[in-house]
């Protein structure tokens, strides 16, 4: 019996040092080298990135959005978003704050929503999209909002408080 | 760092086991004639004595070879004597204990306890009893079970939570309470669990392959809240639970009462939270490149409230007995504020200028419930029956806007779910022989899910599931036992047909434009089904217990994982169905090793774990509307991982414990191949130490001091979109002890307890607000008191 119970606690001393052995392995011997962890990045922080926080643009007017991707690996996709912001839901995430116009309601508000894909390889990527601002639709605080992936599925986003005007 | 601190400290603890141990210990369970617990029997032999606890357990350490007599007494109990012989090896018994007031009828019950029947499965079960509960209180009842090594919770705010199971959640992870399965949203990650914590008595939790006898979804294990015991013939008893804390400003109140006749009885319960906004040791929360600035650290608008009710009505006859469950939950708990999902938002509602106020965007739920329970005990057969109805309605509520081609919205009502959930479980337990024990059963499950609101993200759909299993216990001798059984389900999923309220700009090939009303979801019929079992074995000896099973479990895809088209605004994503999704199948062999002595008791529990088609929503790198594309999509993964656990008497009044779980996951094949699954707990462990008092220290009676630190590693390990997260160490302390109040023979119990004592900032990497950057709660005092009557 003593026999017995001593065979029991080797078994245990045994079972739990496989087990600590294992946790350790599975730790160390991560394979985080052939997995891609990096979002890709997005700025208009550079002399062409356009519109820049509180840019004014008029209707009528076409401007080339501008904005500069990167990627560790291979970036895959981007898109536009250009919407109101009449009732100040959001902001956007440049430092510098702009002055809202007053709270107003919709009637025919500007929508542009484009999705585009970059081609294979590239780990830089200028976006550079021509949208001309129509002649008939509400002026006021819009919001223009970048994103763009990786081949992975990473995701960056950035988005600029913008105006149009008359 | 942390890893080889844990590890060698492991180490040292086990290297402890070495000494030789020529004390033996009688354990046991004191049990009245309806087995029904005996808390504070008085187990005594020669110079030996020890009480029993409230769920009827002691432990009696310090005999040595030979023949012993115990002596059981209890003031309400006639005295029993009891004889137990050591030969070289601890043992355990149950006593039967008759109630004073009967005849002198001396009765030594050596039926199986459920103690031994956990014992003897070779399914690994952890047991949570009302004591356990009361100790460890948090703000939900997730929170309070995360302490159990491999439990581990989603946080919505501080008052909301959904369980993880080995990191495994929502429909992964079985939430069973009195026999019928728990059916809401669980789906979604900031929808919590619909459960009053309180008046809950035992909670099972397995860990590992469990469809065998829970059908679809016991993939990762069961939280099963059992039916509370049978009270005693004519008695009235009740309590009440008061609990205060100051970092949500929360106070609670719960009381229960419960009565029995003869034959009939009933009980009933009242429950009601209400907590303000909780504190962050933050005045600022940066999330990529936003700053939210936080008034006096309030967490703006998570304040909630909860307000519960349960009544039952029993019948114990001769050969049947009989009850019916009626519970509500309500509860309403707001959104933090500046984000709502992931999108910053801006508001004119002044959120600061009131700290219990639920503004928008809100979430609310009620969930009523109506369960029958019937067991009938014929000959060597005994029948359970169990019939239940659910009803599940939560609505969520923000400030509408405009998004994409959808115009603003008339009203906050963002999001309705309506769903009926009806069960009827059978089972038959049958002992033709000593050997044997064959169960048979039979599960069925009606669905109906409703939608409404201007958010799409899951269609209405009926579900029906059927399922039939066997499985047969085989005492192979008296120390081995076998365990095996299988099961067959067939399910019917429908979904129904949507379309948008609004039009959506339709470019077309030709160059010209369209504005149409998009459909989101398909009618469509979908039929699945499934055959899983699981095979194990245990060998116990008196100190030791082994178990090893291997298991097939299942589910069946969700409808939003099947059918869904929409547009999650606020998580910036599109996510897609998948018609052809297959259900989930995972494998998985599950070890367990318990050890307990005088000084020292010890646990391992590793599993291994792999499944066919896992299904997980998986970010593309497409876009659809300038929102990424994510679809729900199957591949296969590999886990492993498991939990450990130590217990020292260090002194005879100084406990120390420590814990450690890990697991690790890998997708293995699919888009997100060599990549882990989402919601990946980092490894921890918590240390404790308890100190118990067996004198009375001024007025508290066996006050009990307790101080836990759960270190927890670097989150490393991540999956698109997650982010890493940095590893945290907390410290909580706690303080407990009875003392008379009212009732002389029934303690009240008092608790003291401050969590985060450091205020340490930490992100839980499981938790919902973790994608924003969000913090968990800071320091926070609680002080609650149980006054039994």
């Amino acid at each position: 019996m003593l026999q017995h119970s001593f065979n029991m606690t080797k078994l245990i001393k045994q079972l739990s040092i496989v087990f600590i052995f294992a946790l350790i392995v599975s730790c160390s011997g991560d394979d985080s080298a052939d997995k891609d962890e990096t979002k890709p990045t997005i700025s208009i922080n550079y002399n062409n990135g356009f519109p820049q926080a509180c840019a004014e643009l008029v209707r009528g007017e076409t401007y080339n959005f501008r904005a500069m991707v990167t990627d560790n690996a291979e970036l895959a996709a981007y898109s536009l978003d250009i919407h109101h912001n009449f009732d100040h839901h959001t902001h956007d995430d440049q430092e510098a704050l702009c002055d809202l116009n007053p709270v107003k309601s919709a009637m025919n508000p500007m929508i542009y929503m484009e999705n585009f894909s970059i081609e294979a390889g590239l780990t830089s990527y200028e976006i550079n999209i021509q949208v001309t601002i129509p002649n008939d639709i509400d002026t006021g605080d819009y919001h223009c909002a970048y994103s763009a992936t990786d081949k992975t599925g990473w995701q960056a986003r950035t988005s600029i408080d913008i105006k149009i005007v008359e | 760092m942390l890893i080889k601190t844990l590890a060698t400290w492991a180490c040292v603890s086990l290297c402890m086991l070495t000494f030789s141990q020529t004390n033996y210990t009688l354990k046991g369970y004191v049990l009245n004639t309806n087995n029904v617990p005996v808390s504070g029997a008085l187990l005594a032999s020669k110079q030996l004595s020890t009480t029993s606890l409230s769920d009827g357990s002691f432990i009696l350490s310090g005999f040595k070879n030979g023949s012993y007599e115990v002596t059981i007494t209890h003031k309400n109990y006639k005295e029993q004597h009891v004889n137990v012989r050591f030969n070289g090896a601890s043992t355990s018994i149950t006593v039967a204990l008759d109630a004073a007031n009967t005849e002198l009828e001396t009765v030594t019950l050596y039926s199986k306890s459920e103690e031994r029947e956990a014992h003897e499965s070779p399914i690994s079960t952890v047991k949570v009893s009302e004591d356990f509960m009361n100790l460890n209180r948090e703000n939900s009842l997730m929170q309070t079970l995360s302490k159990i090594p491999g439990v581990s919770t989603i946080n919505i705010g501080s008052g909301q939570s959904k369980p993880l199971i080995r990191g495994l959640g929502f429909n992964r992870v079985s939430v069973v309470q009195n026999g019928v399965k728990h059916e809401a949203q669980q789906w979604g990650n900031d929808h919590g669990l619909e459960i009053d914590q309180y008046g809950i008595e035992q909670i099972r939790i397995i860990k590992g392959a469990a469809s065998l006898l829970y059908g679809s979804d016991a993939i990762a294990g069961v939280i099963d809240i059992e039916a509370p015991k049978i009270p005693m013939e004519n008695t009235l008893s009740g309590a009440v639970n008061l609990l205060a804390e100051n970092n949500n400003d929360l106070f609670g109140i719960s009381a229960g009462l419960q009565e029995r006749k003869a034959n009939w009885y009933y009980r009933t319960r009242l429950t009601y939270r209400d907590y303000g906004d909780y504190k962050v040791p933050t005045d600022r929360i940066s999330y990529e490149s936003y700053i939210f600035e936080l008034h006096e650290n309030h967490l703006r608008n998570t304040a909630g409230r909860e307000a519960n009710a349960a009544f039952s009505l029993g019948y114990v006859g001769t050969n049947f007995k009989t009850e019916t469950f009626f519970s509500n939950v309500n509860a309403k708990n707001g959104f933090f504020a500046n984000a709502h999902g992931l999108e910053v938002r801006t508001s004119t509602i002044d959120y600061d200028s009131n700290d219990r106020d639920i503004d928008l965007p809100y979430h609310k739920v009620n969930h009523f419930k109506i369960v029958n329970n019937t067991t009938v005990y014929q000959g060597a057969h005994t029948l359970n029956f169990e019939l239940g109805f659910q009803n599940n309605h939560r609505e969520e509520h923000s400030e509408p806007v405009p998004h994409g081609y959808m115009p603003k919205p008339d009203d906050s009502q963002e999001r309705v779910f309506y769903k009926n959930t009806w069960s009827f479980n059978a089972r038959d337990a049958f002992k033709p022989n000593e050997k044997h024990q064959l169960v048979f059963g039979l599960n069925t499950e009606y669905q109906n899910n409703n939608i409404g609101g201007w958010g799409f993200l899951i269609p209405e759909y009926n579900r029906f599931t059927i399922g039939a299993f066997a499985f047969d216990h085989f005492d192979i001798s008296e120390k081995l036992h076998f365990q095996g059984g299988l099961r067959y389900d067939f399910g019917v999923v429908k979904t129904k047909s949507h379309f948008d309220k609004f039009q959506s700009t339709v470019n077309n090939a030709d160059g010209s434009t369209s504005y149409i009303y998009l459909q989101r979801a398909l009618n469509k019929t979908l039929n699945f089904n499934s055959l899983s079992g699981s095979v194990g074995l245990s060998y116990v000896t008196p100190k030791t217990t082994y178990k090893i099973n291997l298991g097939k479990s299942f589910r069946i895809p969700l409808a939003n994982e099947l059918a869904s088209d929409g547009v999650n605004y606020h998580m910036y994503r599109f996510e897609r169905g998948n018609l052809d999704l297959d259900p989930e199948k995972s494998y998985q062999l599950d070890m367990d090793v318990d050890f307990v002595s005088k000084k020292f008791d010890f646990g391992v529990s590793p599993f291994i774990n792999w499944f066919e088609n896992f299904i997980y929503l998986n970010p593309t790198s497409n876009y659809y509307e300038t929102l990424q594309i994510y679809e729900y999509t199957q591949s296969k993964v590999f886990r492993l991982g498991g939990e450990l656990r130590l217990g020292y008497h260090l002194l005879k009044h100084l406990r120390l414990d420590g814990s450690l779980e890990y697991v690790y996951s890998r997708q293995t094949t699919g888009p997100k191949k060599h990549f882990t699954i989402p919601f990946s707990p980092p490894l921890s462990g918590i240390i404790s130490a308890n100190y118990q008092f067996n004198k009375n220290l001024f007025f508290f009676k066996n006050p009990q001091f307790s101080a836990n630190f759960r270190l927890t590693a670097n989150q490393d390990d991540i999956v698109p979109p997650e982010e890493k997260t940095e590893g945290y160490n907390v410290l909580n302390l706690s303080f407990n002890s009875g003392f008379k109040l009212l009732n002389a023979k029934k303690l009240a119990q008092f608790r003291f307890k401050l969590n985060n004592v450091f205020n340490t900032q930490y992100f839980n990497h499981t938790s919902f607000y973790r994608l924003i950057d969000v913090p968990e709660a800071g320091r926070n005092l609680s002080v609650s008191l149980t006054i039994p009557f």
